[in-house]
């Protein structure tokens, strides 16, 4: 990691119906690390990426990447969503999926062309799923889909990538393939931010955390933070997790 | 074919094109209601622009109307996020309070004019060549076909632009805010074209026929395809074929023009959702057979690979031990030795070689979930194919 902030988060609040989901969250990511947000159901990790992204809307604080507005560095950003936020059923192959990752640099009204086609195919390849480009997506095991997710935020070339459960529902070796590039982004001097659900597999995949339970309740490098302690502040009493060296 | 019959087509088939097209992205966007509830409400909106305009074809009139449509489905957003009550409930709330609101009107106000009831439920396409639309005393056609033939242009030209923008968003809204493609300017971009349209087909074929129209045509093709190009098209033919067979059932009928193209579409409907190749009634079930004689054949052979008891394999015993009845034993037995999976000596059922991999092979599958597997087993049997 270097020394710049990629993410700078400042006293966000976020309320769904006047409930707040989050409530007044500091956070610096700095640069080129590979950050987990752990949390219990409800901690507010999805609607945390979401309100970065500005798919939802705070009630008060701001979000700056690299020092400015998202809106302003939209392409530095790419974004992978939960995988049940989608129709699976919807009439389109998982080389047109990845093709939308294109969209953003394209702008509106814009049509992709052979030059993004071939960076689509190009993250297929990296994921390892050209053989499935032209299958329907609902054909498509959980993990061969969530494959086709992370390509389509591989083919955006962003600086920083924001996943939401990247692991939920696949099987162990696509999850091992998925941790795999992650790291490889990381190398590449990318930071990547996951909202992870397996806390067993934090200090093995992860070089940074983030405790998150509505406050934020730690942040850091993850030999540093990733401790019973902290554990136990987010997700109650006595939590112990037996952490694999 | 008389001209007026000719020109009766032409709109229907123009009305079915730019219903079909809009119809499609609500069909995947599940929002098939909000296109009720714009017919009924945009009522009021037709009343009110006929009071100010005293012209049931002015531009203005439409656009009064399409802003009824759009109001109500603001209306709906904003009962169902209250949290009070779901969508449909908010759907069932808004609509008929609008559309009744534009009948009363109509009862009070309108009684002179040719906005009745009926006209407003199923249309008068067959009236629709009598109201020519003159240009300095020169007739160039009917006004219904010039008014829905603008629509249409209007709704083409907008999906060649955005098609991108709509596939986007509709499939993932996420992402589609994240890449700076805002959903909410998309989704009324859409809810406005589909209420203009409404209005447009509104006076020609009323407002039961619009949703039909709005909705079979690509409820039909969404069964048949599996690209959203080819969705669009299929349904702008299922909507056409369905308008002009429509038409000569009517005549034949001597009936509503509105509700034999609606009838159409219904069987129209029924013979996809029948015979469509992969996701038509009869290819699921034939599936579900298949996969369940499969399933069978698998537990059959996990049983010969688990089993050395000679009492255990005996044909005759088959069935005591896997606790099936004889038909389902021979089935299963018969389509095993066909594929040269088990050989039977002296009536004890032994696994072939290639028996012995396929099984081990199917319950590494199935133990391990992991598809690179089985890549090569998947043209041979269903039970893979997910």
């Amino acid at each position: 990691m270097s020394n710049k902030i990629a993410v700078k988060v400042d006293d966000l609040t976020v309320a769904y119906n006047y409930k707040p989901v989050l409530w007044d969250i500091d956070l610096e990511i700095p640069e080129s690390v590979l950050m987990a947000i752990v949390g219990p159901n409800g901690a507010g990790k999805s609607t945390l990426i979401k309100s970065i992204l500005g798919i939802l809307k705070p009630i008060a604080g701001s979000v700056s990447i690299y020092g400015k507005s998202y809106e302003k560095q939209r392409s530095l950003v790419a974004y992978v969503p939960q995988k049940g936020s989608v129709d699976w059923d919807f009439p389109t192959t998982a080389l047109d999926v990845v093709m939308m990752g294109t969209y953003g640099s394209l702008g509106w009204i814009k049509r992709p062309k052979q030059k993004q086609k071939k960076a689509a195919l190009e993250a297929l390849e990296k994921v390892g799923m050209l053989p499935f480009k032209g299958r329907q997506i609902s054909q498509l095991s959980g993990g061969q889909q969530q494959r086709i997710f992370l390509a389509r935020a591989l083919v955006q070339d962003a600086s920083i990538y924001f996943m939401d459960e990247p692991f939920q529902g696949v099987d162990a070796t696509t999850e091992i393939a998925i941790i795999n590039i992650l790291k490889e982004l990381r190398k590449a001097g990318k930071t990547v931010i996951v909202v992870h659900h397996d806390l067993q597999t934090v200090p093995e995949y992860f070089d940074w955390v983030t405790f998150l339970n509505v406050k934020k309740i730690a942040t850091g490098p993850v030999k540093d933070i990733f401790n019973d302690d902290n554990l136990t502040k987010t997700y109650g009493i006595n939590y112990k997790v037996s952490i694999q060296e | 074919m008389s001209s007026a019959q000719i020109e009766i087509q032409l709109i229907a088939s123009l009305v079915a094109i730019a219903c079909a097209i809009p119809g499609t992205f609500l069909v995947l966007r599940k929002m098939a209601m909000i296109s009720d509830a714009i017919s009924h409400s945009i009522l009021p909106g037709i009343v009110i622009g006929f009071f100010i305009t005293q012209d049931l074809n002015s531009p203005l009139l439409i656009l009064l109307a399409a802003l009824t449509g759009v109001i109500t489905v603001v209306l709906v957003e904003y009962i169902q996020k209250t949290g009070l009550v779901k969508e449909d409930t908010a759907i069932g709330l808004v609509f008929p309070v609008l559309f009744s609101i534009g009948v009363l009107m109509i009862a009070k106000k309108a009684n002179d004019v040719h906005l009745d009831i009926d006209a407003v439920l199923l249309g008068e396409l067959a009236l629709a060549p009598f109201d020519r639309l003159l240009i300095s005393g020169v007739d160039v056609g009917p006004k219904s076909l010039w008014i829905i033939g603008s629509i249409l242009c209007i709704t083409v030209l907008l999906l060649l632009a955005f098609f991108k923008e709509l596939k986007l968003s509709t499939f993932d809204k996420g992402l589609a805010a994240s890449l700076g493609f805002s959903p909410a300017i998309i989704h009324y971009g859409l809810m406005t074209v589909s209420s203009i349209t409404t209005v447009g087909a509104f006076d020609a074929v009323g407002a039961i026929l619009v949703v039909a129209l709005m909705i079979a045509p690509a409820a039909s093709a969404y069964l048949l395809t599996t690209d959203l190009k080819k969705m669009l098209i299929l349904s702008i033919i299922f909507g056409v074929l369905s308008a002009i067979s429509g038409y000569w059932f009517a005549h034949w009928l001597d009936a509503s023009i509105a509700g034999s193209i609606t009838t159409m579409l219904g069987v129209l409907f029924l013979i996809v959702y029948l015979f469509a190749p992969s996701k038509g009634i009869i290819a699921v079930l034939y599936r579900e057979k298949q996969q369940r004689i499969e399933v069978s054949l698998l537990t059959f052979l996990l049983h010969l690979k688990n089993h050395d008891d000679e009492n255990e394999r005996h044909v005759n015993h088959l069935n005591e031990h896997i606790n099936w009845q004889k038909v389902r034993s021979k089935i299963v037995l018969d389509l095993a030795l066909k594929n040269n999976m088990i050989m039977i000596d002296d009536s004890i059922v032994f696994l072939t070689p290639k028996g012995d991999k396929f099984t081990t092979q199917a319950i590494d599958y199935i133990i391990t979930n992991e598809d690179a597997q089985i890549e090569g087993m998947k043209d041979d049997f269903f039970l893979f194919r997910g």
